[in-house]
């Protein structure tokens, strides 16, 4: 029973950082129509801040997660200001290919300015933890969930309660008739992107504290988010929180099948998906649209 | 620039105390060229420049000395070097480019098995003796390939060190847990424990698996800590060895020995850890405090000293490093002993070599892997790397047992 | 016509470098066994791209996991090579119709997802299958050959370079022999009526599941014919080789430079977008120097060059290289401004 209730806490903290990674992505593919295969490469310049800042200044990782998140909002709204912008009327697959070749540059790029040792953050309270009986509650990782889960209620409220906010919900929905009522366009779609690549930055903050990052280490993260998205349901930050959770104990419990379990972690994932796809197009909490 | 300049002095000045007398007279013959393609970008950059620097060490050295001697005449040395990608399909097409088009006329690894195993299939078909030091799976030498040698010690060994040692040590440790990545080479490391470990008397938990470059390894760890053994090993790479150390913290794992394949020996364990990489135990091709008596090049302490100098900053040089440059030696020494240039003698000389350098003894069995050297068993302690297993090579007792996380 | 001279281009070279004149004479990448294995590459991603292109181009579906057509090609004709002890010769022929079985199993559901649904769901299945391949266990052993993957005996043939060549070059003019009468048959008619508007299609009386999973199919057989040729012409397959995702965006991109939905652009791409992988890689035998960049960052950079022409390509010439250099259009300011206009915000 212990190990039962050991294996939730952990999936559900582990989710975390899905929720984390999530968000971004689900918000720059719901709105912008953009499968963005650069997101993991975003989510690790967002880890590399927090580490320069740890190893350089010994600033607190926890503290260092606003900093991702403006830097990287910058960055996406450069990016799709400057770049993405130009081919949003092209076919789906050119934001494929486009993000892909993003993707290519940053972490080259970011190989070129870090190199490529294993940097990881790691301050003086990791791994404490809360004792529960038998069961282990991680500090970080308890702290890591608490920041995605706030992140993602900004993100909402930034989305149903500001101006910026009503404007993405509006191009969402009809991105001509947006147009027509005064939204300007570049604006909104860059500010969209900024939000996501923000998300993503706060993610990468996360993951430096649980893993050790190199500037190929995002990929995985990209094909994780697909999963957690199309688990939740596009369209809702409230649907990728279940979904990033969901997939978070799915993972729990596909590691601990007895033996070999988690060598089958992507087919497990990717089954899920297209099983979730196949009889439930909108997602476990989506809504048709 | 000067830096760099410097550390080639030093290294000259070095080669110079280890030959003692140069002999004076023989003329300078053709350039050999070798050829390497390693993963600069992409996943395995890190343990690619790891086997460039190994490579490079040995490259300064002997064209300090002039090159190789053959029948009198000293060749000098040039590695070609390409970038594969870190993709086994690339490593193959540049392998075929360094032999035709740079006329490459033997060749050194790239980094991994499934890289090795594609280019080993590319030297066989060319006949050019690959001498290698980054592909320890057993299967690549086991097709009968003719060409490949690797100096490495395969990968079934990576882990009975520990075993062995933990078999002298008191109270006796009795169960082992094995956790292990799911590609090649980590299972036939994981394999080889799970038949060995019963011959010294210890119980085996089926090996639990999971998957190659894994980053949340909490559930793994979970089993690991149902299972209460008193080993936890475990065999896989660096970014996996860190993860799970951090998730045994988190959850209160408590072993009386942590021993992992890869990771520990490198710099970036501890960096990435800190005090909490303190205690564990790893299986190391070699470390930087081995006693072997070479027969040439440089000593241990020489061969540390030419590393710092090249490559400041970075620390003792690692085992990756140091296979690497015993590749070069391999090849070196059978070429003078083939006294030819002749791919066909130079790999018979291959087969039939058998010395022993600061890396140890190399030997090939007949597939062609080095069963011969011994691995060596490390440990971390207070943040320094120290040798505790064989005890005639060690320099440092094994700190046992590990306390729990909270009486740290 | 630009796809095609490039195309014929590139097929002439290789015969001539069998002449024992070329050899003699000692031409630089036409005599040597690098030149053979660039030029194998080249026709195995014509093959993948222009078997792409009957499902993506034609139809309209973003298959984004077609590797694993490629990998289940390749370990069934290694399986029956190194298991069973079959000629390589007889166990090609296998390769295509285990990989159009597959597809046509999992197509049925996955083709009923639409745009990137269906993207997402294709790239899923490359990634498992490449995971199960590996990790199925049968009785406690691999059952096709787990981590260690597969080793095939070395072919004990002359010339085994050449051999290779004209059977990957054989299957690139299957493939496009293929989409020119797939292009010219009602279900040719079919498959672009489902592309242009499925509903529509419908209505007018194509059964299109049956079509969609027929291009499917069709496009899974192409691709494992060329998994197949690779694993014994590669003599060694492993998750890593056989599966690389890499491959799945690759033999996209090939296409959308040549233009999709073309008999010869998706192969024309190929040649294109390899032979500056290989140039960039270092490859060729033309060696070049990145001006302000060290020896040692040079392959980075020569990555992060590969990414940016990616994406100038992609804003700029939305309609493919080809098309851009092509007589439809000239190479002028007024031609990026228009593809820029069409697509951006």
């Amino acid at each position: 029973m212990a190990d039962f209730v050991q294996l939730v806490v952990l999936g559900l903290l582990a989710g975390g950082v899905y929720v984390a990674v999530g968000i971004g992505f689900g918000l720059v593919w719901g709105v912008l129509n953009i499968v963005n295969l650069a997101h993991g490469a975003l989510v690790i310049i967002g880890g590399y801040i927090t580490w320069q800042l740890f190893s350089a200044f010994h600033i607190d990782p926890f503290l260092s997660l606003p900093v991702d998140a403006v830097a990287l909002f910058v960055l996406g709204y450069t990016l799709q200001r400057g770049v993405i912008n130009r081919i949003i009327r092209a076919p789906l697959l050119f934001t494929f290919l486009l993000t892909f070749g993003l993707n290519l540059v940053i972490i080259n790029v970011l190989l070129l300015m870090f190199g490529s040792d294993f940097r990881s953050v790691t301050p003086s309270y990791s791994g404490q933890g809360l004792e529960l009986g038998n069961v282990v509650v991680p500090y970080t990782r308890l702290a890591s969930l608490g920041v995605a889960i706030l992140t993602a209620a900004a993100l909402a409220f930034v989305l149903n309660r500001t101006r910026i906010g009503l404007a993405i919900n509006a191009i969402s929905a009809d991105r001509d008739a947006a147009q027509l009522v005064g939204i300007d366009l570049r604006h909104a779609y860059a500010m969209t992107y900024g939000l996501g690549a923000a998300c993503a930055g706060v993610a990468g903050g996360l993951i430096a504290m649980i893993q050790a990052i190199t500037p190929t280490a995002g990929e995985p993260y990209t094909l994780q988010a697909f999963v957690v998205v199309i688990l939740g349901g596009l369209g809702r930050v409230s649907a990728t929180v279940v979904g990033g959770l969901a997939f978070g104990l799915v993972e729990a419990f596909g590691q601990s099948i007895p033996g070999s379990g988690s060598v089958f972690a992507n087919a497990i994932a990717f089954g899920l998906m297209v099983l979730v796809l196949v009889t439930r197009p909108q997602g476990l909490m989506g809504r048709l649209r | 620039m000067t830096v760099r300049k410097l550390a080639l002095l030093a290294v000259a000045v070095v080669a110079a105390f280890a030959c003692g007398t140069a002999s004076s007279g023989p003329t300078t013959g053709s350039t050999i060229t070798l050829g390497a393609p390693l993963g600069l970008t992409g996943s395995l950059t890190k343990e690619s420049i790891l086997t460039q620097q190994g490579y490079n060490l040995w490259q300064d050295w002997i064209n300090a000395r002039g090159g190789i001697l053959v029948g009198g005449v000293k060749h000098p040395v040039v590695i070609k070097y390409y970038d594969d990608t870190s993709s086994a399909n690339q490593s193959a097409v540049l392998m075929q480019k360094l032999i035709t088009e740079d006329k490459a006329q033997f060749l050194l690894g790239p980094y991994g098995s499934a890289a090795t195993a594609t280019d080993a299939a590319i030297a066989e078909q060319n006949q050019i003796p690959m001498v290698e030091a980054n592909g320890a799976a057993q299967s690549i030498f086991n097709q009968g390939y003719k060409y490949t040698f690797g100096v490495l010690s395969p990968a079934n060994k990576y882990l009975q060190g520990v075993i062995d040692m933990a078999a002298t040590l008191n109270p006796k440790p009795t169960t082992v847990f094995m956790l292990s990545a799911d590609d090649n080479f980590s299972l036939e490391v994981a394999n080889a424990i799970v038949t060995y470990a019963p011959t010294k008397g210890m119980t085996v938990f089926p090996v639990k698996k999971y998957k190659n470059g894994a980053t949340n390894l909490s559930a793994e760890v979970q089993a690991a800590k149902a299972a209460n053994a008193d080993i936890v090993l475990n065999s896989g790479h660096l970014q996996e060895a860190i993860a799970i150390n951090k998730a045994a913290k988190e959850q209160k794992l408590n072993a009386k020995i942590f021993a992992y394949s890869v990771g520990p020996s490198t710099p970036d364990f501890i960096a990435a850890l800190g005090k909490d990489a303190d205690y564990v135990y790893d299986g190391s091709q070699w470390t930087p405090q081995v006693k072997y008596t070479p027969a040439f090049y440089l000593t241990v302490a020489q061969y540390v000293a030419a590393y710092k100098a090249k490559y400041p900053g970075l620390g003792d040089p690692d085992y990756h490093v140091a296979e690497s440059t015993a590749a070069c030696l391999a090849l070196q020494r059978a070429i003078e002993n083939a006294g030819s240039l002749d791919a066909k003698k130079v790999r018979d000389a291959l087969a039939a070599l058998d010395v022993t350098v600061f890396f140890g003894q190399i030997k090939f069995d007949t597939r062609g892997i080095n069963i011969y050297k011994p691995m060596v068993v490390e440990q971390i302690q207070s943040g320094v790397h120290h040798t505790v297993f064989p005890s005639n090579i060690a320099d440092a007792q094994p700190m046992y047992p590990t306390p729990n996380w909270d009486q740290r | 016509m630009i796809a095609g001279a490039i195309i014929a281009t590139y097929a002439l070279l290789a015969p001539l470098t069998s002449l024992d004149a070329v050899q003699s004479a000692g031409v630089p990448l036409l005599a040597d066994k690098l030149w053979f294995r660039i030029a194998t590459y080249i026709a195995m991603f014509m093959v993948m791209a222009t078997a792409w292109n009957i499902i993506g181009g034609i139809t309209g579906y973003a298959a984004f996991g077609n590797v694993a057509f490629f990998g289940i090609g390749a370990y069934t004709t290694g399986m029956l090579v190194a298991k069973a002890k079959w000629p390589f010769l007889a166990a090609l022929p296998l390769a295509p119709v285990v990989a159009s079985a597959f597809a046509a199993l999992i197509g049925l559901p996955l083709l009923r997802l639409r745009g990137h649904y269906f993207a997402v769901a294709s790239l899923g299945v490359g990634v498992a299958v490449g995971e199960l391949v590996q990790n199925i266990d049968y009785a406690g052993q691999p059952l096709f050959g787990g981590a260690s993957g597969l080793f095939l005996p070395i072919l004990s043939i002359d010339n085994r370079g050449l051999f290779f060549f004209y059977l990957m070059l054989a299957a690139a003019a299957i493939a496009i022999a293929v989409t020119w009468w797939v292009l010219r048959s009602r279900f040719g008619y079919g498959l672009i009526a489902i592309r242009e508007n499925e509903e529509a299609a419908s209505v007018i009386g194509v059964n299109t599941t049956a079509y969609k999973v027929g291009a499917f199919a069709l496009a899974a057989a192409l691709t494992g014919l060329a998994g197949g040729i690779f694993s014994q012409w590669n003599v060694f397959i492993n998750q890593d080789n056989a599966f690389p995702i890499e491959y799945n965006v690759q033999m996209i991109l090939m296409a959308l430079i040549g233009g999709t939905g073309t008999v010869f652009g998706p192969a024309a791409g190929a040649v294109l977008l390899q032979l500056l992988i290989q140039f960039l890689g270092g490859s060729l035998p033309i060696s070049f120097d990145i001006p302000f960049v060290s020896t040692d960052a040079r392959p980075i950079v020569a990555q992060v060059i590969l990414g940016v022409l990616l994406v100038v390509v992609v804003i700029f010439m939305p309609r493919g290289v080809i098309d851009f250099f092509g007589g439809r259009s000239r190479l002028s300011l007024s031609y990026l401004r228009r593809s820029l206009r069409e697509t951006s915000l």
